[in-house]
């Protein structure tokens, strides 16, 4: 008798934990009509791209085995996937094998932000607890933000699929690399619910999937270049179990199912966290600090560098530590270049020093990354405003110049010493398993020269925010530019313009050229010059109210 | 850009036909305001009557569209920087930074505006029973609030600037916010304190602005406004009052058990009181009109409105 109701007692339990999840789930349709559909239609345009783009460069299959070599290499490993069919490449092959690499890390970040959006975003603003105080189970929230992402990940996979299988590739591994879409997009729901309950923030919820997002392609990565098909590092790698499907070559299902457990997991331990905190509260309780302000905290600047400082230490761990992997990985990747066909080391600037190609393909890497951190500096900047702590600034006696300023020079210091933290990194890594001391010096001023392009980067930024602010996003257009210029520039058929318009390719391609110092000195100039219209542009507009 | 000067009889803040539209919003349409040294000056209005819009003009955070404003002899868009060390300012919702303490928020804003008063502000702290320790984002809107508050008040300023700062503070803490505007006051300093509090408004200001719908409708001293207006007399008589409805300046005359209500206007009060002479009162109460009754008869007919704007 006891244990009946009991019983009942759980099982009314367990179905109240999630009532609400129906509505809830509907009401975050709705919130999402525009950006749900943007996603799901996003990723498979960005798929669709790729097919149009590599029918036409590649039009018959010897333009597919010329490039072989070249992706068969660590380049390819590097950027892209295990290699699966890249002994005899047929476009499919290309397409799920390595271009398809940026479709399931999209699908991986459209599921990390989407549930951190519906969950600890919402926990942050105070919304939860408005729809928690309604007949709304505990779990209801997770649940549905679970549920939302599921469903546009199996959108994506039926979307992907149906792109593949439509232009006419082989139905089992057009089907099998739509899985593996939706399965690493699951992964990563699974991940974000579990780092939603341990901080109050959603950014370092983002960020904290995000990390375990670029884990897994650094991962994968560094096992592609080590070993064929991979190693114990690419399974390691959530990522690399969509990518070990191997579609079109062994299509194999197995992988997937380590995805959908690892989900099941990770969302699982989100459920356990989520009961041991309260609303609104991460698991890391809250400490008391200081009573007074560190006297160096008098001035606009040491505001801009006080809030910044946790994310730029954050990068340069990050940078420290990427950078000193991939460095270590040159000595092997030089070896593997051993005997590489003419045509690829043509690509990589010739025979006579492969090792400076490599090096300056990684210090694009890390130029471009730096640019990254510029931009989401920027736009925490923005956030400083439209949350309305500039206001209690800007009416002490500070002006609109000093604020932006101290900003956006803090943003500017702080890239260059990424930048150098990844050169030093990186060249110390590359020279000690090359054992060429001289590397440590190319790589340093390789990866510095590049900041001058991170500069005018973040005055786009700074001018963009200065004027409209809320047109600031624009800026990561420039920096989706330079990417595709600088990595498929040679293997896409870009007009000349495009990369005339990328910062990047103005500095030279140092070490395989030397830095051009024309290009520096004018980047530099142009940088400053956009910054101070930026400026001049912020000093004429009103400061945004909250809400 | 000029030196602002310290004119001692010069008004402290000077607004004279302000006008501001947000595209197609009209916030502010013709706003004049005159403010005058070491006075407390009440700031009364709806939501979205263009309060805050005003203040933040005057802080230079905002550009106006058409009109002149002067605060301390300067204008608040260029001299900003200059103006800004002479005054102190606490928005009606306060934001902080999530991992500075409320202490370090507080001296940073001080030292921004160039200096910084620490026995002032344990004091201020001790008094609003704040611990600056706590990170900004572990604290409540009304403690927040009192951050910021701490930091204006320990300032030593000629103009507070306080856009209705005490949404979120319990009535001991309010206790102690007007307690701190006295001395403000008693110190000389200019206060310009805009409120949906009418009690706070009635206790501590010397002069009254009331704004609706980004004009001002009425100014001047509390004394002032209710002469222009009715007040509420109460009436128990041995005689007939049919005739007393039939007198000039008489308004809205109900009678409830024998008793007689009705509102007389400022200006037929003597009047009012030859004709009661030969009614044999009884008893009498008269009252001067509060600010609810101000506001209801300035917003009486835009009361829909005013709902509509706070469910928003």
């Amino acid at each position: 008798m006891s244990s009946t109701t009991a019983s009942r007692g759980a099982r009314r339990s367990g179905t109240a934990a999630i009532s609400g999840t129906g509505v809830l789930l509907r009401f975050m349709v709705r919130r999402d009509r525009v950006r749900l559909p943007a996603w799901v239609l996003g990723l498979t345009a960005l798929m669709g791209y790729f097919v149009t783009a590599l029918e036409q460069i590649y039009a018959t299959p010897e333009d597919i085995r010329a490039v072989a070599p070249l992706l068969q290499g660590p380049m390819g490993a590097l950027f892209g996937g295990p290699g699966y069919g890249m002994e005899d490449p047929r476009l499919e092959h290309l397409l799920a094998g390595l271009y398809g690499t940026y479709v399931l890390v999209g699908a991986g970040l459209m599921s990390l932000l989407t549930v951190v959006r519906h969950t600890r975003a919402e926990e942050h603003s105070g919304r939860a607890e408005l729809v928690r105080a309604g007949v709304v189970g505990r779990h209801a929230q997770l649940t549905a933000a679970l549920l939302l992402t599921a469903a546009m990940n199996v959108a994506v996979a039926l979307l992907v699929g149906l792109l593949m299988t439509g232009q006419g590739f082989p139905g089992p591994g057009s089907w099998l690399f739509a899985a593996a879409v939706g399965a690493v997009g699951l992964t990563f729901a699974g991940v974000a619910a579990t780092t939603v309950q341990l901080s109050e923030y959603p950014r370092a919820a983002a960020g904290a999937a995000g990390a375990v997002l670029g884990g897994s392609f650094a991962l994968r990565a560094l096992g592609d270049m080590t070993s064929e098909h991979g190693n114990v590092l690419s399974w390691l790698s959530p990522i690399g179990w969509g990518q070990q499907t191997a579609p079109y070559v062994l299509d194999r299902w197995w992988p997937l199912a380590i995805s959908v457990v690892a989900a099941v997991l990770t969302a699982a331990l989100g459920y356990a966290l989520s009961v041991r905190r309260d609303v609104g509260a991460g698991l890391v309780p809250p400490r008391l600090g200081s009573a007074r302000a560190a006297s160096w905290l008098r001035s606009p600047l040491a505001l801009a560098w006080r809030l910044q400082r946790t994310q730029v230490v954050g990068w340069s761990l990050a940078l420290a530590v990427a950078g000193g992997a991939y460095g270590a990985f040159t000595g092997p990747a030089l070896e593997a270049f051993e005997g590489a066909p003419e045509e690829l080391l043509v690509v990589l600037g010739g025979t006579e020093d492969i090792g400076a190609g490599f090096l300056a393909v990684l210090a694009l890497t890390f130029g471009l990354t730096v640019a990254v951190y510029a931009v989401l500096a920027a736009q925490t900047v923005r956030t400083e405003e439209t949350s309305g702590r500039s206001e209690p600034v800007l009416a002490a006696s500070v002006s609109r110049p000093a604020w932006l300023g101290s900003h956006l020079g803090v943003v500017a210091g702080a890239a260059l010493w990424l930048l150098v933290v990844a050169g030093l990194a990186t060249g110390v890594g590359a020279a000690v398993s090359v054992g060429e001391p001289r590397m440590l010096g190319e790589m340093l001023l390789a990866t510095v020269a590049y900041a001058p392009a991170v500069w005018v980067v973040l005055a786009l930024a700074a001018l963009l925010y200065g004027g409209v602010p809320r047109w600031l996003p624009l800026v990561w257009a420039v920096v989706v530019l330079a990417l595709v210029v600088g990595f498929f520039g040679p293997m896409l058929d870009m007009p000349d313009v495009a990369g005339w318009l990328s910062p990047f390719e103005h500095v030279g391609d140092h070490p395989l050229e030397p830095v051009s110092a024309a290009g520096v000195a004018t980047l530099t100039a142009v940088a400053a010059a956009v910054a101070v219209a930026g400026v001049a542009a912020y000093r004429r507009r009103d400061v945004l109210g909250t809400g | 850009m000029t030196a602002p000067v310290r004119d001692l009889d010069a008004p402290v803040v000077e607004v004279r036909d302000l006008r501001k539209s947000y595209g197609d919003v009209v916030a502010l349409d013709g706003l004049d305001l005159e403010i005058g040294r070491g006075e407390v000056h009440g700031f009364l209005g709806p939501n979205g009557a263009g309060k805050s819009t005003t203040i933040r003009i005057l802080l230079g955070l905002l550009r106006h569209d058409g009109g002149t404003a002067r605060v301390l002899g300067g204008d608040p868009w260029t001299d900003a920087v200059a103006l800004h060390r002479r005054l102190a300012y606490v928005p009606g919702d306060v934001e902080l930074w999530p991992n500075l303490t409320g202490g370090e928020a507080m001296d940073l804003l001080a030292r921004l505006r160039g200096g910084t008063d620490a026995a002032r502000r344990d004091e201020l702290c001790e008094r609003f029973d704040l611990d600056p320790r706590k990170k900004g984002r572990t604290y409540s809107k009304g403690n927040r609030q009192k951050v910021a508050l701490v930091a204006a008040l320990a300032s030593d300023v000629e103009l507070l600037l306080l856009d209705e700062p005490t949404a979120g503070l319990d009535p001991l803490m309010e206790a102690v916010f007007q307690e701190c505007i006295r001395e403000a006051r008693a110190a000389g300093r200019t206060v310009l304190l805009s409120s949906h509090v009418l009690a706070q408004v009635e206790a501590l200001a010397d002069r009254i602005s009331i704004i609706r719908d980004g004009r001002i409708v009425e100014s001047g001293s509390l004394q002032e406004l209710r002469h222009l207006t009715r007040t509420t007399v109460t009436v128990l008589t041995g005689r007939p009052t049919d005739g007393l409805a039939a007198l000039p300046g008489i308004h809205d005359v109900r009678t409830e058990g024998g008793q007689v209500t009705f509102e007389v206007d400022g200006a037929h009060v003597a009047g009012l009181m030859r004709e009661l002479a030969g009614l044999e009162v009884q008893a009498i109460t008269a009252h001067p009109p509060t600010l609810e009754q101000l506001l209801l008869r300035h917003y009486g007919d835009g009361l829909p409105a005013a709902a509509e704007a706070s469910v928003r």
